[in-house]
């Protein structure tokens, strides 16, 4: 009975979701050469990936729970306590992709023989950091605003949403940036 | 008013701080097998559905004992039948899924013409150990994380998710490549 509930209402979730890990997966399988050009690339993947999931699914849970408090709602969605929560999450995007990219750098000189350019590193994880948080609170308050609109609790939405394009957009942020890194300098 | 952005950034940091310098050991294990991925790029597509599927498991099983604990009918002890039953189905679930995504990567690698020295049955087979030892620790990782949290007065909904996807992160390319027998 429970097993049953629990099966009908989570399994076409977590498939919809692993079908977005294998398009964000499918990207990483396109950038074999840009992997084995830039050393210590790979080494920033899995930071990205969690700090994108880390922060746009806190955004979007408390932007639920303003819902429920009625801080927000359809006609007036754009207000101070929006507009703070979008500079927490980019600030904390900016801050947290610094991070990602000296640390990385740190952690391959101390593992491996091979020494990245630490600042072809820094600015590919600070670009793919920004831009995917730029595009997943705009997306996040776009599908808010969907959910509003039909009567729908956000937080049954939010997370699925959030947890199958993350994954996308952070894989081809980094995809991108990794190519504009790798033409211009 | 209610937010602020100062109060976000600074009640963000510290918690994300800890989670990428573990992710950070997932990406330098990652380094370790690099060549050995680029060589077999079937592996490295399946490295966000491993990483994905055990880390929303986790937190499906997680946010459901939450409830449970407190709405009181899951009760603080490791014998509770509500929570055991919540394990098998998350356990069950998380091999249904790891099956039917295997089979999907599977063609997409062949139809994009991917170098594959593998066969679909030997590759379901590993995605489907890795996933099932991947869920079983991260099954147990989240019943621990949601009881002692509860036990000690915390909101279990604030520490699941991140200890469960940042724990699993890591764990779910140590269990792939010591299956492929990398690094």
């Amino acid at each position: 009975m429970f097993a049953k509930e629990m099966l009908k209402q989570s399994l076409p979730l977590l498939i919809l979701c692993g079908i977005g890990g294998v398009v964000a997966g499918s990207t990483l399988g396109v950038m074999t050469d840009l992997l084995e050009n830039i050393p210590g690339l790979i080494v920033i993947i899995p930071a990205v990936i969690a700090m994108r999931g880390n922060i746009s699914t806190t955004f979007g849970s408390r932007l639920g729970s303003a819902y429920h408090l009625g801080i927000i709602n359809a006609e007036h969605i754009w207000n101070e306590e929006l507009k703070q929560n979008v500079i927490g999450s980019l600030v904390l995007s900016f801050l947290v992709s610094i991070t990602i990219g000296i640390l990385a750098y740190v952690t391959t000189i101390v593992f491996f023989d091979i020494s990245p350019n630490p600042v072809k590193i820094i600015i590919i994880v600070l670009i793919a950091g920004v831009i995917s948080g730029a595009i997943l609170t705009m997306l996040t308050i776009v599908i808010i605003f969907a959910v509003f609109k039909r009567g729908y609790d956000p937080d049954n939405i939010t997370g699925p949403a959030l947890a199958t394009f993350g994954d996308i957009i952070t894989m081809l942020s980094i995809f991108g940036s990794a190519i504009i890194v790798e033409v211009i300098l | 008013m209610i937010y602020s952005w100062k109060k976000i950034v600074r009640y963000g940091l510290p918690l994300l701080t800890l989670c990428i310098l573990i992710e950070l050991f997932a990406g330098q294990i990652l380094q370790s097998g690099q060549n050995a991925l680029l060589k077999i790029p079937i592996y490295l597509i399946s490295i966000p559905v491993i990483n994905g599927v055990g880390g929303n498991i986790g937190c499906i099983l997680g946010a459901r004992l939450a409830s449970g604990l407190h709405v009181g009918y899951i009760n603080l002890d490791i014998r509770d039948k509500k929570m055991h039953e919540n394990f098998l189905t998350s356990l069950l679930m998380g091999i249904i899924t790891y099956a039917v995504l295997a089979i999907l990567i599977y063609y997409i690698a062949l139809f994009s013409r991917i170098t594959m020295s593998i066969g679909l049955i030997e590759f379901v087979f590993v995605l489907l150990v890795v996933g099932t030892l991947l869920i079983c620790v991260v099954t147990v990782i989240s019943i621990f994380t949601a009881f002692l949290s509860f036990k000690y007065g915390k909101d279990p909904d604030d520490f699941i998710a991140p200890v469960v996807t940042t724990i699993g992160d890591s764990l779910g390319i140590i269990f792939l490549f010591l299956l492929i027998g990398v690094a």
